[in-house]
């Protein structure tokens, strides 16, 4: 047991925390933001420069075949400065999907282009009417594919998607096949778009024999559950630091308002919440890489935290920015809006509280 | 980072439970209960683990310990604090009162107080709170006079617990010189509770007995030789000192076996199948694994030889909200009946939600209120302006 990191680990986050503050400040997340399709192939191909996007892929197909833990250290920095990128998404939804189940051949055809940063890959698991990440979808699959799904993140670019259909993860591929997506308006971190697919061409992700079913699904959004928490657990972190700085330089009544305790003991708050969920995220991610039989579980623990408690977080942060908190002109609604995206997509499922409450022992 | 946990203390822990299981009494709810058998029995079980060399575990050899890594110490408080402590109070002398004389005793001291301790013989008291100085420590009244070989000492503590136990030596703060920095002039002794001119008044808490006392010193002299470290330089010791006691009590480890008793209960009253009821007791769970590694989070800063100031008071926050909520989550549970206290033969729970509700009322006020920890994560962890 040993919760401080490791050279390795604190070399990654250092490298990590200085490439964001250098190629991606507030300035340039509003750029992207602002710009069509908000995807920034500069930034995107630094990252891979760095072998960020096969970090947790196998060494045989070029990745560096380090774990999930790694992938959080790097979604926590990644969080910390809003990055907008489909970095994590591609990794946690599509690539170790595909490391952990495909075939032989599936695996040998996208992983090298995955882990390179050539090709971009996402999930689509949200259906019209569904109200759970972790619910039942009802898109069928086979060799051709047709439904609509909802929130997919990122679908515009990619150039892989899997889609969870009732009986599993199914492949589908730019190069082979088309589909339509057309973007959401929404009050989030990243874009999203509603994706139809009519007729698609598709196949099962594994082999015909072992096709992934349910269990991988939820192998999957556990983890990209896990590295979303890390990344929001950054952003955060995010607020936090606006908010004491504005703390220590907003004066009114003739000093700092950080002299209030009202305002200081709102921001030991935040760092308190911040901290529990951020250990706990890295615990489940720990967990999750040795697919340790106590994983799911502490996922769930870690999610059930954290949506009370991340959302506690930023409301303090709007709290102590007053008025300008809620002007676009701060950077804090850059964080805010990823925190809510976090919340209302991962953490909010129901899922989570009951599985807990199960494994508890509460019958 | 590795959340593994060694084989070793997975075992020791079965160890634990197996010796607990087999000594603590039916009649076992703690020490601050109306009952004679019970600081009798936490002397025997401190010798019973003092036996298995099991009492000061992670202290070194040298100091009668067994060397033991500070997550197998860990284990032990875990295990203890969830039975409601059967070492009483000597889990002050392991966690704080020890380590301080490691580092700061004189090698006569250490040889004459540490061997008893790692023993299970002695029983400590904490003189640091007066009637008029509780979080403003510093401005402390109680004074310590030079006179020739020794120290006179004049003044009252107050809250002071197990002081009726009776407690044999006093961790005593007192003002020895007056100072232009009021953080400067105070001094730590060891006070035989024995001298004369020392007088103990129990106060009744709550929660019961030993909880509380006020004791009074008139003209006690304290020899010099019991000074630890730097005369006037003792407000070093307590801040390192009310770190080491913050890491050393595993109240999560509490909170969470109160949660598996209400399970147990929402079980056999079929609440478990209330979503809210379900909802709430997960939340509760969820809360108790952030608390114990916010702690672990603490203690491996510890093993690396840092004095986590601020990782100890953000795990102290938030783990005695998380007491207080289990407290209050199981009160609703248990409806009416929560009231009836262990005496009771109908108390559900025989009577233990109840307890718990109670200690903790003030478990946000002990050891540093819950508005000072956040002072000290506020200008100390965040950086944040103080106060004029
Ligand atoms: C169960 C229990 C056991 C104890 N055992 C011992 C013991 O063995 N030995 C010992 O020496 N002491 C002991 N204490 C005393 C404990 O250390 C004090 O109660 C504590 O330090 C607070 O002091 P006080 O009670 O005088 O409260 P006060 O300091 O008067 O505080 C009252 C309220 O004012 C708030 N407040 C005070 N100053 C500030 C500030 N600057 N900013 C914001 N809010 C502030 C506090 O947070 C609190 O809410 C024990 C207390 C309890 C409850």
């Amino acid at each position: 047991m040993d919760l401080t990191w490791s050279d390795e680990q604190e070399m990654l986050a250092d490298a990590a925390a200085a490439f964001v503050r250098r190629e991606c400040p507030p300035e340039r997340v509003r750029a992207i933001e602002a710009s069509d399709g908000g995807h920034d192939q500069p930034l995107w191909d630094a990252m891979a420069e760095l072998g960020w996007c096969g970090l947790a892929l196998p060494v045989e197909h070029g990745g560096s075949g380090r774990g999930v833990l790694e992938v959080t250290v790097l979604a926590e920095q990644l969080g910390r400065g809003a990055v907008p990128s489909p970095l994590l998404d591609s990794t946690a939804l599509a690539a170790l999907p595909i490391a952990w189940a495909g075939s032989d051949a599936q695996r040998a055809r996208l992983l090298p282009a995955l882990a390179a940063g050539r090709s971009i890959g996402t999930l689509a698991v949200l259906e019209p009417g569904m109200t759970d990440a972790w619910g039942d979808v009802s898109v069928p699959g086979g060799t051709r594919i047709s439904g609509q799904k909802l929130l997919v993140p990122w679908a515009h670019v990619a150039d892989v998607l899997l889609v969870a259909s009732s009986s599993g993860l199914y492949l589908l591929e730019a190069a082979r096949t088309a589909w339509d997506s057309v973007s959401h308006d929404a009050f989030a971190g990243e874009p999203l778009f509603a994706v139809t697919l009519l007729d698609a061409c598709t196949e099962p992700l594994g082999s015909p024999e072992r096709p992934a079913g349910p269990e991988t699904t939820h192998r999957v959004l556990d983890t990209a559950a896990v590295v979303r928490l890390a990344y929001a657990v950054g952003a955060a972190e995010a607020c936090l630091d606006l908010a004491v700085r504005h703390a220590s330089q907003r004066v009114q009544f003739g000093r700092p308002i950080g002299t209030f305790q009202a305002v200081a003991h709102r921001c030991v708050d935040m760092r308190v919440e911040i901290d529990a969920c951020r250990y706990l995220a890295f615990q489940a991610a720990w967990s999750l890489e040795r697919e340790d039989r106590a994983a799911p579980l502490e996922v769930t623990a870690a999610l059930t935290y954290a949506r009370g408690a991340l959302r506690r977080v930023f409301l303090d942060a709007h709290q102590v920015h007053g008025a300008s908190g809620f002007s676009t002109e701060s950077d804090l609604h850059l964080f805010t809006r990823r925190l809510t995206e976090f919340e209302i997509t991962f953490a909010s499922s129901r899922r989570h509280p009951d599985l807990l409450a199960t494994a508890m022992g509460l019958s | 980072m590795d959340f593994a946990v060694d084989p070793a203390d997975a075992r020791f822990r079965d160890d634990l439970r197996a010796l607990l299981d087999g000594t603590l009494p039916d009649w076992w709810r703690g020490m601050f209960v109306d009952d004679p058998r019970a600081i009798p029995f936490t002397r025997e079980f401190c010798r019973a683990l003092a036996a298995r060399e099991w009492l000061t575990l992670a202290w070194p050899a040298e100091h009668g310990g067994a060397g033991a890594s500070a997550w197998t110490q860990a284990v032990l408080r875990e295990e203890m604090w969830a039975a409601e402590e059967p070492r009483g109070p000597q889990y002050m002398n392991l966690n704080y009162i020890g380590p301080l004389l490691m580092r700061y005793g004189t090698p006569t001291q250490r040889a004459r107080f540490l061997p008893p301790m790692a023993r299970g013989e002695v029983i400590w008291c904490q003189g640091f709170s007066e009637p008029d100085a509780g979080s403003d420590l510093a401005s402390l009244r109680t004074r310590a006079r030079l006179v020739e070989d020794h120290f006179l000492v004049d003044g009252t503590k107050i809250w002071t617990s197990y002081a009726d136990a009776p407690a044999d030596w006093c961790l005593l703060l007192a003002r020895s010189e007056l100072a232009a920095d009021r953080h400067d002039g105070i001094s730590v002794f060891l006070v035989d509770m024995t001298t004369p001119g020392i007088s103990v008044r129990p106060i009744d808490t709550m929660a019961g007995p030993h909880e509380f006392n006020e004791v009074t010193f008139e003209s006690v002299a304290v020899p010099r030789d019991c000074l630890l470290g730097e005369a006037g330089r003792g407000w070093e010791l307590v801040a390192a000192g009310l770190t080491f006691e913050r890491v050393g009590i595993a109240r999560y480890a509490r909170a969470a076996r109160v949660l598996e008793h209400l399970v147990t209960h929402a079980n056999e009253s079929g609440q478990s199948r209330d979503p809210r009821v379900r909802a709430r007791l997960a939340e509760l769970r969820a809360s108790c694994e952030a608390a114990r590694l916010l702690a672990y989070r603490a203690v491996s800063l510890q093993a690396r030889g840092v004095v986590p100031t601020v990782e100890a008071s953000i795990a102290r926050i938030h783990a005695t909200r998380l007491e207080q909520e289990v407290g209050h989550a199981g009160l609703e549970l248990l409806g009416p009946l929560g009231l009836l206290r262990s005496g009771d033969p109908v108390a559900p729970l025989a009577g233990e939600v109840q307890r718990h509700f109670v200690r903790n009322i003030p478990t946000t006020v002990a050891a540093g209120t819950l508005e000072i920890q956040k002072n000290i994560v506020a200008r100390r962890g965040l950086g944040l302006p103080r106060e004029t």
